[in-house]
């Protein structure tokens, strides 16, 4: 037996009639009548127990059910805000999963709160190979740079984690995350893969490094002060010709369209960094850390670009997928899905054309291959191929990661 | 030996210096190359700028481009939403959430003034609690003259407002309505209630333009159009329901009348029926007994005596005359004469009643002509009562035209029917008379008719049994110039 997968989307207004369309739709994909798991995403306005309630029922049995709300969802047909997607799978003996979550992410101190969910989730994990995590994280971002680094001293320097973090520092609605029957809020969740489960990943933001490198003078955590002996918003207010005041108007828009990014050795890219307040002295705050020494340039991006790094990302996450897949046989025959999550500052510069990264993972994978995801406020991946090998689980902003899973 | 180590110093000193003069040389040189590298790269920075820069404005540019396309569009859903719908809260009810949400807003309401109770009434919330939306309308009313006034100015008021006004403040506004940013617009129907139509967001990273107050407006613009379109509605269907009420009134009334008519005639109809019955069998004696005294079976009678009784005989025909024709008439309308409908060729009718006539067109040296159509179709008649038709008409013609005067028959194929017209060149009607021609016992007052007797019932019953065959009959006259009768007949189907 293999992995069996199905999706089901359903944009009815009432979560009851949602969610039995939704795991309607998921069953009729799979060949299988065994659920052993299921993963839901859904717009805030369908969150509720009584949604996991009905999915549960709809399934006709309790499974481990994980999820989170989204301000849109990505769906095979595009993005749509209001809806709910449940992905079922049905897991052969030869893959192991667990699901775990933590709460009161904001009162953990450090990397504590990623060593707890790590812990839990081996908890029940049988001496099986560990392959990779999924986590969805209520926490805004420095945190969840936290909770993977803790994850990462339980569950190995080499172990590839994605984080979702669904959780602005200037957002204006709540994220929920769902677990089993519950709502939960300021928690992380995830699910542990062990086995024969073949994964590929991919994350690639699409940003182009401009003008002249320069060279963070001062900075505490994700706190930068001074770039090249100066205050930091200097900087953007040389490259905009303009104001203090003025760049606060719309420093938001300016800052996710125009970020830093950090230069990596060895990978070739850049880490993005937007900034999400300007201080009084000049300082810059940063959804995450940019150490102090760091060699940074202003970035920017087109349409094009963009797109090119959802094609990149997806077509690395496919490679990733066929390299992991057992055998030969399996390389054709077993299904798959792919899960996209994709950082919400791309739509303000993809705007109406949005959708048309969802075609291009499409194409990459092919018609039949489900694809279900949610737009989040960054993620943790590994920027490539590699790179989890060599103990680089970046955070990054504004890219847009590709998961592959298939067995 | 210390000369020779001199030399040495000497020319190591020069080696030296030589080294140090390259060395100074190279640093020079990297200095020169540095400088150019910061130069270039300095450069490059400023054209990063203008990159920069000009990608901003382009972005800008975009962006508003992509959010005016969408609210375009979005406003035509809306548009279409609400502009086909002909009642007040229907309007409103077309503007739905998700459409507000497309355009960049989350909360809206509106209002409209109601001069009975002089207060602004709610006639739509989104995005608000039943309890917000009874504190924004109590605020409103409580601020309804302010708020009457700048309706009345025509123009709209929004959180990034360049105009100033007394009456409205956008703090407030956006503490009682909940919103980071709003815009207000007044709806101003033609005629009707006017009111305020308010969008907001609660979203403080959604930044209104000067677009979007463009787009209320339209909105409130196209809201006040379906309101006028709405109002007008109302007004033509209100008309229309008080023109059927007052048609179904009249009708209600003919009704009425008509089945009083129809009893009165019936009544008519029974009387006649019942006088000229008891009529006809006095007069079978009366004419029975003075044939008795004129074939002076009873004895010989003195020529005195036997003109009176042949003038008894004479007018004893003519009211047996009269009283059939009425009974004719009264089985016609009654439905109690069985009419013989078969198919007739009117041309043979034709020639036999002009045979009849013939003779008394001869003795009055009349001319008579005859012009039916060629291949004219069959028509469906009873043949006796049709003869009777045709000798009333062309009987009536001869009678009222002078000697040496012309008649003529014609007939045609006329819109799915036979039309026949008898002519006369006699002495012809007076308008006055044409609509009481056919009426029973009318006879048009005219020196032929006061020297020939006449019953007054021939057009009558000619024109009960042209009736009777589903056909028509009229007349055209002009005093002195002749008349003209015409009918219809049925075609074989």
């Amino acid at each position: 037996m293999s992995l069996d997968i199905g999706i089901g989307l359903s944009t009815e207004k009432d979560y009851s009639l949602a969610a039995k369309e939704a795991v309607r739709m998921a069953g009729m994909d799979m060949v299988s009548e065994k659920v052993d798991m299921a993963i839901v995403f859904s717009s805030r306005d369908l969150s509720s127990i009584g949604l996991l309630k009905n999915i549960a029922l709809s399934i006709g049995g309790e499974v481990p059910l994980i999820g989170c709300s989204a301000t849109a969802l990505l769906t095979p047909h595009g993005i749509i805000k209001h809806g709910v997607l449940v992905v079922l799978l049905s897991i052969p003996a030869t893959i192991q999963t667990t699901t775990a979550y933590i709460q009161e992410l904001k009162n953990k101190k450090g990397t504590e709160g990623g060593r707890e969910l790590a812990d839990r989730l081996l908890a029940d994990f049988k001496e099986t190979r560990r392959v990779m995590s999924l986590v969805f994280a209520d926490s805004s971002t420095e945190d969840a740079a936290n909770l993977v680094a803790g994850m990462r001293e339980r569950l190995g320097k080499i172990f590839p984690i994605l984080v979702g973090s669904l959780s602005g520092n200037r957002q204006p609605h709540r994220t929920y995350l769902y677990f089993n029957h519950s709502v939960l809020m300021d928690s992380a969740l995830g699910v542990l893969w062990g086995g024969k489960l073949g994964f590929g990943l991919g994350s690639y933001h699409g940003w182009k490094p401009l003008g002249k490198p320069r060279t963070v003078t001062r900075s505490h955590d994700n706190t930068v002060e001074e770039i090249d002996g100066e205050y930091a918003l200097k900087t953007y207010e040389e490259y905009f010709g303009t104001s203090a005041a003025e760049l606060r108007k719309n420093f938001r828009i300016i800052s996710m369209l125009y970020p830093l990014g950090i230069s990596i050795d060895n990978e070739g890219e850049y880490l993005l960094r937007n900034a999400v307040a300007i201080e009084e002295n000049g300082s810059l705050r940063f959804q995450a850390d940019i150490k102090q020494g760091s060699i940074v340039k202003l970035m920017l991006a087109t349409k094009e670009s963009c797109f090119d790094a959802a094609r990149r990302a997806a077509e690395e996450a496919k490679r990733n997928l066929l390299m992991g897949l057992a055998n030969e046989s399996s390389k054709t025959l077993n299904k798959r899905v792919v899960f996209v999550f994709e950082s919400l500052s791309r739509q303000m510069l993809l705007n109406k054309d949005a959708a048309q990264e969802i075609k291009i993972i499409k194409d990459v994978f092919g018609p039949d291959v489900p694809l279900v995801g949610a737009y989040t406020y960054g993620e943790q991946a590994p920027l490539n191929l590699g790179s989890y090998y060599r103990d680089t689980v970046h955070f990054h902003n504004q890219a847009i990661s590709v998961l592959a899973i298939g067995g | 030996m210390s000369f020779l180590l001199v030399i040495i110093a000497v020319t190591a000193a020069a080696a030296m210096a030589a080294m140090l003069s390259i060395k100074m040389e190279t640093v020079k040189r990297l200095q020169i190359n540095v400088n150019r590298l910061k130069r270039s790269l300095d450069e490059m920075d400023e054209q990063a700028k203008l990159i920069v820069r000009t990608d901003m404005e382009l972005n800008k540019v975009q962006q508003e481009l992509d959010k005016r396309t969408a609210s375009l569009a979005t406003l035509q859903k809306l548009s279409r939403s609400i502009s086909g719908v002909l009642e007040v809260r229907a309007i409103f009810k077309g503007i739905k959430a998700s459409y507000l949400q497309e355009l960049g807003f989350d909360k809206s309401c509106a209002y409209l003034w109601n001069e009975r109770e002089g207060v602004f009434l709610e006639v739509l919330s989104i995005g608000y609690t039943e309890e917000e939306t009874a504190a924004i309308t109590q605020y409103i009313n409580s601020k309804r003259h302010g708020y009457w006034e700048w309706v009345l100015r025509e123009k709209p008021f929004s959180s990034i407002s360049k105009q100033e006004n007394k009456f409205l403040k956008a703090e407030e506004i956006e503490s009682v309505f909940k919103t980071t940013s709003f815009i207000l617009s007044p709806i101003l129907p033609a005629e009707g209630s006017k009111g305020i139509f308010f969008a907001g967001t609660a979203n403080p990273e959604v930044a209104i333009t000067e677009g979007d107050e463009e787009l209320i407006t339209v909105l409130a613009n196209q809201i006040s159009q379906s309101l006028e379109n709405a109002r007008l509605f109302e007004r033509a269907w209100t008309t229309q329901q008080s023109l059927e009420k007052n048609v179904e009134e009249r009708t209600h009334e003919l009704t009425v009348a008509l089945d009083e008519v129809r009893k009165i005639s019936k009544r008519k109809t029974d009387f006649i029926s019942s006088v000229s019955h008891e009529l006809r069998t006095p007069l079978t004696s009366v004419k029975g007994y003075a044939s008795i005294l004129l074939e002076e079976k009873l004895g010989k009678l003195p020529d005195a005596a036997k003109e009176r009784l042949e003038k008894i005989n004479h007018h004893s025909d003519e009211l047996v005359h009269m009283v059939n024709d009425l009974l004719d008439i009264v089985r016609i309308e009654s439905g109690k004469t069985v009419m013989k409908i078969e198919e007739q060729d009117l041309n043979g009718i034709i020639a036999t009643v002009s045979d009849l006539i013939m003779i008394q067109c001869k003795n009055k040296n009349i001319k008579l002509e005859t012009d039916v159509q060629k291949s004219l179709p069959p028509v469906m008649a009873d043949r006796n009562q049709l003869e009777r038709v045709f000798i009333n008409l062309l009987g009536n013609a001869v009678k009222f035209t002078p000697e040496k005067g012309k008649i003529s028959v014609k007939a045609k194929r006329s819109d799915g029917a036979v039309e026949v017209a008898i002519a006369d060149s006699g002495i012809g009607m007076p308008p006055e008379a044409l609509t009481h021609l056919f009426e029973e016992f009318y006879r048009v007052d005219n020196a032929v008719n006061q020297q020939v007797k006449g019953t007054g019932l021939g057009l009558s019953l000619v024109k009960h049994i042209v009736e009777a065959h589903k056909g028509k009959i009229w007349v055209e006259s002009t005093v002195g110039r002749g008349s003209t009768f015409y009918f219809t007949l049925p075609l074989k189907q």
